[in-house]
């Protein structure tokens, strides 16, 4: 039963999209079902089986490889599943109300929505590099059009930016992968490091450097971060919630599986490691910068997730389970908290038409619940106590800290301080009160405005739990730490 | 000795061409360039012993490729009434010389790294030559797309589905102009031209479908080679742009990716693994499937609209 529910996971969306191409608001309401709200039941029995029985490998076809495609699920490929089937699914059900099946609009979001679903549920469970490339250009062929349905000429022009760097990048890391197949005859992830101590190591370095870079321009990774800002902030507010949350990430992923699971130990020289966190560092800091210049809310939030992205890369080096479980977690919080964020600067955008810092006075009273599912998830981003993101920073503060590392120590604390005072001027601006005469009675919000902001304030909700009901997790990740780093 | 000429014609005239369409004076110029570098892109696969390639390149890289690009330079004429002048060199030279620099330094890397690749195939290939006979048919190509590696075939059916989607959500945002008419509507030669080739496009998309089994063709060149019978209907205007796309095309368009996915996973709850196929009649039902949708998709994605119905 568990290969079935492993198979639904990547089948149940694509022929949800198969079946929201179909005509009628019926179609549409029953794709969303079958393939977006099985998600969370099909997760469970897998996830079950990994807790019981360790990691396991699923052969397509029969085809054992090298010659055929696995699929790998393993403790980090489960977060991601999991965060997809949780944010995806809070997202889609923001984005109900402004894509209502049946609609013209409608008809053309969700077959993309429900492709974007498949194509990040594929990218995590493959262990093929070449089908990796595939899942990699349908992740970002479904999550391109969905930013332009914003309507407005820059959302067009930021999708159609992000479209040409993501080519670029797709045939970087497929040049990459074609090499790598040439030189080791194999494209299986967890055959490679056998097949690749032997291969001529030149090839090996520029197809690695291949893959990486295009990888860092996939995942917004400062300096490639150029596309990030306008593509994340133009978008539909849904959008703009899985783009932060899920889609920059698969990128992080890859580099993660290609860096940490399928090189020979000791291949990855030391100096890469320090570039990735010198890089890392630059992030955090430009992002954090760039995020206090703004005034517009979606840019600002946009800019906080370069930085975030920073810490994914910064622990590299560190190479100690803590440094893992802080980068794991990371990923999950920072995800819950930036959809927090995203969806309720959509839902304030709505309420009051504008998202310049300028025009948020008085949002306690008129957004209550959207403003508070902001600062909620703020509290996360800036690593406060008792959030997800506070676990994740101070278990980075503790792996820098016990590796002796004292210029990561001041990046990650310079890091903190940017996102509070981003966080903190957002806020700033949403409380102040120009005209203190003004009438202070909360304008009339929809009951759809009241369901759309619930689901922001249940993610933020969700990014504070992580941060106590920690344990289960961070144990589970443990146990999926890369093998390259579980013999340091 | 002829052939190391044939092989050095190629290889200048590549790298000639490409050099063309870069700096070509006119977009419509580069075009037209790409679309003759396709062709002998075609042939260069073809020299290399890769006959699937050539057919892909020539059928899909030149031919649909080239419409596509000439289709949307046309509607941009139609839309601002002038197109730019101007190489798109000229435009950004700083941007240019630096990116050429940065390819120049990558064909380098890349030409340096290929002298140390081990000169033997790969394992993976000697496998799939060696477990081709449980598989059905005999060629290599149909064996790993439809049966080693059906995965990624079908994740590939998947970003085809998603180009045509997001086209058409751009093409909602942006509203583009509708395809002008051709200038000289009503050549007498024209019906009789299209009785002749419109068929034969359908002969040869099924002779390549057919063939793709034992010889190179497959799915993906019949769908291109039918597409441009569907081109053809398009620009000599007997096909015209919908409002909206009826239930057929719907079907049509989700035809490949669902009969492909549900062949699969009725395999799975037999108790057989995901996507293992359970015959050669499979495998032709499968690429039949495929070969409407792919030559559906890239119709309607010539015509940039949702739709197609028959002018009156």
């Amino acid at each position: 039963m568990v290969h079935e529910a492993l198979i639904g996971l990547v089948f149940l969306p694509l022929l949800g999209a198969c079946l929201a191409v179909l005509p009628g608001r019926f179609g549409t309401r029953l794709a969303i079902v079958v393939g977006l709200a099985s998600l969370p039941f099909l997760l469970l029995p897998v996830t079950l089986s990994v807790l019981r029985e360790g990691a396991w490998f699923y052969t397509l076809g029969g085809w054992s490889a090298p010659l055929g495609i696995r699929l790998y699920v393993d403790p980090l490929a489960l977060l991601m599943l999991w965060m997809v089937a949780l944010i995806g699914g809070l997202a889609a059900a923001h984005a109900w109300h402004d894509f209502r099946p049946g609609t013209a609009a409608g008809e053309r979001f969700w077959p993309l929505w429900l492709l974007l679903t498949a194509a990040m549920n594929g990218l995590f469970l493959s262990a093929d590099l070449f089908n990796l490339y595939v899942c990699l250009e349908l992740v970002t062929l479904a999550a391109i059009p969905l930013i332009a349905m914003a309507g407005s000429a820059t959302a067009v022009r930021a999708a159609m930016r992000y479209l040409l760097l993501a080519l670029l990048a797709s045939l970087a890391y497929l040049l990459g992968v074609a090499l790598l197949y040439n030189s080791s005859g194999t494209l299986d992830l967890y055959l490679l490091p056998d097949a690749l101590a032997t291969a001529p190591a030149p090839v090996t370095a520029f197809a690695l450097a291949l893959i990486g870079t295009g990888l860092l321009l996939k995942g917004a990774v400062f300096p490639l971060h150029v596309w990030l800002p306008q593509a994340h902030a133009s978008a539909p507010g849904p959008v703009s919630a899985v783009l932060s949350a899920l889609v920059v990430k698969t990128a992080i992923y890859l580099l993660y599986r290609v860096g940490l699971w399928s090189l020979p130990a000791g291949l990855l020289a030391d100096g890469a490691m320090l570039l990735f966190a010198v890089l890392g560092a630059g992030a955090l800091i430009y992002g954090g910068v760039l995020a206090l210049l703004q005034d517009r809310l979606k840019l600002v939030i946009a800019y906080s997730t370069v930085a975030q992205l920073g810490y994914l890369l910064l622990a590299l080096p560190l190479a100690s389970l803590a440094a893992w479980q802080a980068l794991t977690y990371q990923m999950l919080s920072h995800g819950l908290a930036k959809a927090a964020m995203f969806l309720a600067a959509a839902n304030i955008l709505h309420a009051i038409g504008s998202d310049r810092l300028s025009d948020l006075e008085r949002l306690d009273q008129r957004t209550p619940l959207s403003l508070f599912a902001l600062a909620v998830a703020g509290v996360s981003i800036m690593g406060l106590p008792p959030s997800g993101g506070f676990l994740a920073k101070w278990l980075l503060l503790e792996a820098a800290w016990r590796g002796g590392q004292w210029g990561l120590l001041s990046v990650l604390i310079l890091g903190s301080l940017l996102a509070a005072a981003y966080v903190f001027r957002v806020l700033a601006a949403a409380l102040r009160r120009e005209d203190p005469s003004e009438a202070e009675d909360a304008e009339g919000i929809s009951a759809i405005g009241r369901r759309q902001a619930t689901y922001a304030m249940l993610l933020a909700l969700l990014a504070l739990v992580t941060g106590f009901a920690a344990a289960p997790i961070l144990e589970l990740m443990a146990t999926g730490i890369p093998p390259t780093w579980g013999a340091a | 000795m002829i052939e190391i000429a044939i092989d050095l014609i190629i290889a200048m005239g590549v790298v000639g061409l490409a050099l063309q369409t870069i700096l070509g004076a006119s977009v419509f110029r580069a075009i037209l360039m790409f679309i003759v570098f396709g062709l002998l892109m075609a042939m260069a696969w073809a020299r290399l012993h890769a006959p699937d390639l050539a057919l892909a390149e020539a059928a899909i890289g030149a031919g649909i490729t080239g419409a596509l690009l000439l289709v949307t330079w046309r509607r941009l004429q139609a839309m601002d009434g002038r197109t730019p002048r101007v190489g798109i060199a000229a435009r950004a030279p700083w941007l240019s010389i630096a990116s050429g620099i940065f390819a120049a330094a990558l064909i380098v890397a890349l030409g340096w790294v290929s002298l140390s690749l081990p000169a033997e195939p790969a394992a993976a290939g000697e496998l799939a030559w060696q477990r081709l006979p449980e598989v059905g048919v005999s060629n290599p190509v149909t064996g790993v797309l439809l049966a080693f590696r059906a995965y990624d075939t079908l994740m590939e059916m998947g970003v085809l589905l998603a180009a045509w989607l997001g086209a058409r959500a751009v093409a909602s945002e942006l509203r583009p102009g509708a395809l002008p008419g051709p200038a000289h509507a009503e050549v007498p030669l024209v019906g009789a031209l299209l009785s002749l080739v419109v068929p034969i496009s359908l002969l040869v998309a099924v002779y390549l479908l057919q063939a793709g089994g034992s010889a190179p063709g497959g799915a993906f060149q019949g769908g291109a080679v039918l597409a441009a019978g569907g081109v053809l209907l398009c620009l000599s205007g007997r096909l015209e742009a919908a409002e909206r796309s009826s239930i057929t095309e719907r079907i049509g368009l989700v035809l490949g990716l669902a009969v492909f996915s549900c062949i699969g996973l009725v395999m799975l709850f037999m108790g057989e693994p995901m996507l293992a196929m359970p015959g050669v009649w499979a495998i032709y039902l499968v690429e039949t499937a495929l070969l409407l949708s792919i030559a559906l998709t890239l119709v309607l994605l010539f015509a940039a609209a949702p739709g197609l119905r028959r002018a009156p």
